[in-house]
């Protein structure tokens, strides 16, 4: 980053006029008895915590409060992504994603479980899978997904066990039919997974303080989490694993591709040394392949680097890209102890993050704002929360999978493991934004280009908006405005953007076209883009 | 209106030499094309197993390469041979590379043999008692990919190389236009940041017009309204930040898309890939560069999926004729275009791969790789560099799976490349910081 004290001294000078516009802050006044959150409050927080708030789930909000909001969702039931054909009607493998697309798109306008589907979103973006990128059987994508859904709100120590164990990972990182080295052909387990599974999965690159800092050597240097010794290492811990046996088939050393069910452990394959990995534990010699992964996973939760890593990444997904090292350190220190002893209990986690006094101290309109504060809405996270804020209807084939793709999210398409953005993306100036990664002169211009479809009868297939609720609000400028305000900024309008609507309304003429006016230029502001 | 390309990322110091640029401006005068020159760089993101792209060929090193590399080993018949044209030893080209080995012969087309990341020149012996600085997180997909872009090993910068020399080209006012000097046809790109200037972005064949907009007063009075939001802000850091890229997005996507207006079709036929629609939407930018007002242009393309851990041997076999037969139409279009001798185009990626393989017939993350260099300028048909011993835990190997570490710098790379292009000595200390600890010895490639 820049040095910053000159910029963020120009910065303050510009930030100067931002005052509430008269009419469009949602009511700050306090709940009635019957209402634990205001409407602005409620909106808020569903715009972290769900695909986008609806003015039906705003007032359902206001009248449980967060924490029985929270309660709910962990025992909502669950929207499920149908299973695909192994096979097209042609009898070829089939690679076609966009029902698996589609059918995650419905969930997010139509699903109960709001939250689970966003913490799964969350998790299936540091665990990437990618069909592009070398599991291209559609397939493998609903069981994968199901490991995040089902384990959103469980223990992240079993998300780590059953990706490692899903077929799909095996494939994209090669764990799957990793045979131990072979001194005849003088070869080495592959790293790939070991590697991967470290950097990205759970330890990150250095040892974190709780805070997410890193810890310093006594020469003030980072320390490596792990070094390539333990890479190597790594790689034997996690030798000997081959995919399910399909149905009919016979099971072998190494079984072909089947992305149904968990792989198993094929003992003659795995390297039963000892092994030395991060943190200078050792896994004895003479195990089996599954105690070496439970020896594992015992010493991947021991690791304090962990809570910091895992609790930033999820920060950032559901709340804001740069969070207080405060912020970090309170969540942190719910992942590494929930209260009862156990590391690692992810709806505590969850909790944690969306009831922080840092993500809920924007919910008070008067509060001075926190210019470091949100992240931008990445195209996964705008399709849904356009469209339930424009009471979309999807049918199962509809195709807003193309307008994310387009702007350069393509579902379960990531460019690599890496995902579609780093989490230590930044923009001019030096803030992390990692969903700026993707957002670009083309993409940039293409999203203004989606929200004018989306307003203007060229939404794409399958897909349809209604305005009806806008539009009867048209007849007074300010009751529009206000009304658009209280589902897509939570209430916070600023007063330029609520006078550059204005304008763009007084030169429509028909009801409709006013509320086309208004609302392209809300969705296409840049205070709209950052979720805040 | 004006646009704040820059503004919060410059801060007050550097304010005065920023671009600022009306919406939409075209210079008066198109410039002519003898003076252009483009740098054109292709990624090769996943780590190119270069010791699968370019092979030494006399006995010793084949017979140690077929050895070691076991099953990664390519037999002679899937070898294009050719010969180094100064001291004529065989080489030979991966055989899905013909076009690239046709043009190496005809001498448009270099080799930098091992070329990485390195803070100083490192030997094993300091490597392993790690008695000199090293590169920040070695073998890391993500931090290496960032190192070849920014040419700082040590991490942590928050330009890249390219983004450095355009600011270079800024601050001497070198394009007659603000129309940025760097440009993706693959993404956002840390190589093209620099401090005072940042890259354009866009999707090869997507339109860039900016949809919805009739001309009706209803529709201006909507234009109106989105523009003049872009210099307001709400007080969140991220929404000016989102301001400043649109605002940027729609100045630079209307230049583009009236410059591109003039293109007329090249003959040049590219094939129907990825890389291929990246390197022809480059060529129909250099085609219109003097509608853009440019007479300096760094590009940027991609392809992926090199990162071969395992089933190697078929993924190079659908790759590199990816990568050559796109190579080589771009080369026939700058050709087409009178402007060969002014456009470079030159690889990089994030690391090559050990040189023993995996159990499951791929290999994994190393250092030092090769890289290929084409152009009309270009002293073509020779290795630049050495390539390393074939020797696990020979004198290049880092322990004991062969990977090399680089005999070459990123920095003398991208400061022989910067030096063609027009970035004077004097600069290139501030494009390339490390490259002094390299003597600040160039690459031959040009000339």
């Amino acid at each position: 980053m820049r040095p910053g004290n000159c910029s963020r001294l120009l910065f303050i000078a510009f930030a100067a006029a931002v005052v509430p516009f008269p009419g469009y802050s949602q009511s700050s006044s306090e709940p009635s008895s019957t209402q634990w959150l205001s409407a602005s409050a409620a909106a808020r927080f569903l715009d972290q915590a769900t695909w986008g708030p609806t003015p039906a789930t705003i007032a359902q909000s206001q009248q449980t409060g967060i924490s029985n909001w929270l309660a709910a969702q962990f025992a909502s039931s669950t929207s499920d992504i149908p299973d695909q054909p192994m096979l097209t009607s042609a009898g070829l493998p089939n690679r076609d994603i966009r029902p698996v697309q589609a059918a995650f798109f419905q969930n997010t306008v139509t699903g109960q479980d709001q939250l689970r589907q966003r913490v799964a979103f969350a998790l299936s973006q540091i665990w990437v899978v990618s069909a592009g990128g070398g599991v291209p059987a559609a397939y493998a994508y609903p069981p994968y997904w199901r490991v995040f859904r089902n384990n959103a709100f469980g223990n992240y120590r079993d998300v780590i066990r059953a990706v490692t164990l899903s077929p799909a990972m095996g494939r994209y990182l090669n764990m799957a039919n990793n045979n131990k080295a072979n001194p005849r052909k003088d070869t080495s387990a592959n790293e790939n997974y070991a590697r991967e599974s470290m950097q990205l999965f759970t330890l990150g690159l250095t040892e974190l303080n709780p805070n997410g800092t890193p810890v310093l050597d006594q020469n003030n240097n980072p320390i490596p989490t792990y070094d390539q010794t333990v890479v190597t290492s790594m790689a034997k811990v996690f030798t000997g694993w081959t995919y399910p046996t399909a149905p009919g088939a016979t099971a072998r050393t190494n079984n072909p591709e089947y992305y149904v069910g968990q792989m198993f452990a094929v003992e003659s394959e795995h390297d039963t040394t000892a092994k030395t990995i991060f943190a200078s534990i050792t896994i004895p010699a003479g195990q089996t392949a599954e105690q070496d992964l439970e020896s594992l996973l015992d010493a991947l939760m021991a690791q304090p680097t962990m809570a910091p890593f895992v609790s930033q990444q999820l920060i950032q997904h559901l709340v804001t890209s740069n969070p207080s090292p405060q912020y970090i350190a309170r969540v942190s220190t719910v992942f590494q102890n929930d209260g009862n002893g156990v590391t690692g209990n992810l709806q505590a986690v969850i909790t944690a993050i969306l009831t922080d006094p840092e993500a809920r101290a924007g919910d008070d309109p008067t509060a001075a704002i926190n210019p470091t504060f949100g992240h931008m809405r990445e195209p996964v996270l705008f399709m849904p929360n356009i469209l339930r804020g424009l009471n979309a209807t999807l049918s199962s084939n509809s195709a807003v999978y193309y307008d994310s793709s387009e702007m350069d999210e393509n579902l379960f398409n990531a460019p690599s493991v890496f995902s579609y953005f780093s989490p230590l993306y930044r923009v001019p100036g030096g803030l992390l934004g990692p969903e700026f990664q993707i957002y670009t002169t083309q993409t940039a211009v293409d999203r203004a280009g989606i929200v004018y479809a989306a307003l203007y009868g060229q939404i794409a297939q399958g897909t349809t908006v209604n305005l009806t609720p806008f539009v009867q609000q048209a007849g007074s400028t300010s009751s529009l405005l206000s009304y658009i305000s209280s589902i897509f900024l939570h209430g916070s309008m600023s007063a330029a953007l609520a006078q550059a609507a204005t304008d763009a309304i007084n030169a429509a003429g028909t009801p409709l076209a006013k509320v086309q006016a208004a609302l392209y230029v809300v969705l296409t502001s840049g205070e709209y883009q950052i979720i805040h | 209106m004006l646009s704040r390309r820059g503004f919060i990322r410059a801060g007050a110091a550097t304010v005065g030499t920023l671009a600022l640029r009306p919406f939409g401006l075209l210079p008066a005068l198109a410039q002519s094309g003898a003076n252009y020159r483009a740098l054109v760089c292709v990624f090769l993101f996943g780590g190119n197993d270069s010791n699968n792209t370019v092979i030494p060929m006399d006995d010793a090193s084949f017979q140690a390469y077929t050895s070691i590399r076991g099953s990664l080993a390519l037999t002679a018949s899937e070898l294009t041979p050719v010969v180094y044209s100064v001291s004529n030893a065989p080489y030979a080209f991966h055989g899905k590379l013909p076009e690239l080995a046709s043009l190496f012969s005809s001498k448009e087309l270099a080799v930098m043999a091992n070329t990485g990341s390195l803070v100083q020149p490192l030997t094993r012996s300091q490597y392993q008692g790690a008695q000199a600085p090293i590169p920040l997180n070695l073998f890391s997909h993500s931090d290496q990919q960032l190192q070849w872009q920014t040419s700082i090993a040590q991490g942590n910068s928050p330009t890249g190389w390219a983004g450095r020399a355009a600011d270079y080209l800024l601050s001497q006012k070198i394009n007659s236009s603000s129309f940025p000097a760097f440009l993706s046809v693959a993404g956002n790109s840390l190589e093209g940041q620099g401090a005072s200037t940042q890259p354009v972005a866009i999707t090869p064949g997507q339109s860039l017009t900016l949809k919805g907009f009739t001309g009706s007063s209803a529709s201006q009075a909507r234009l109106n309204a989105l523009t003049s939001l872009l210099t307001t802000d709400n007080g969140v850091s991220l929404a000016q930040a989102a301001n400043n890229n649109m605002a940027n997005s729609i100045a630079d996507a209307a230049a583009l898309e009236a410059a591109l207006a003039k293109t007329s079709p090249l003959k040049t036929q590219f094939p129907t890939t990825s890389l291929g629609s990246q390197l022809q939407q480059v060529a129909q930018i250099i085609q219109v560069q003097s509608y853009l007002g440019m007479s300096r242009q760094i590009f940027f393309c991609s392809l992926g999926g090199f990162d071969t851990h395992a089933g190697e041997l078929e993924a190079h076999n659908k790759l590199y004729p990816q990568l050559s037969q796109a190579l080589a139409a771009f080369y026939d279009a700058t050709q087409e275009l009178g402007m060969a001798q002014n456009v470079t185009t030159f690889t990089e990626s994030d690391f090559s791969r050990t040189f023993q393989p995996t159990t499951s017939d791929g290999s994994d993350h190393a250092w030092g790789s090769h890289h290929l260099v084409l152009g009309g300028a270009v002293k073509g048909g020779q290795i630049f560099g050495q390539f390393p011993t074939f020797e696990l835990a020979g004198p290049n190997d880092t322990d004991t799976r062969g990977r090399w570490i680089p005999t070459t710098s990123i920095d003398q790379y991208g400061a022989s490349l910067c030096a063609w292009f027009g970035i004077p000595a004097s600069a290139l200390a501030t494009v390339f910081p490390n490259f002094a600890n390299f003597g600040s010895e160039q690459l031959a490639f040009f000339g």
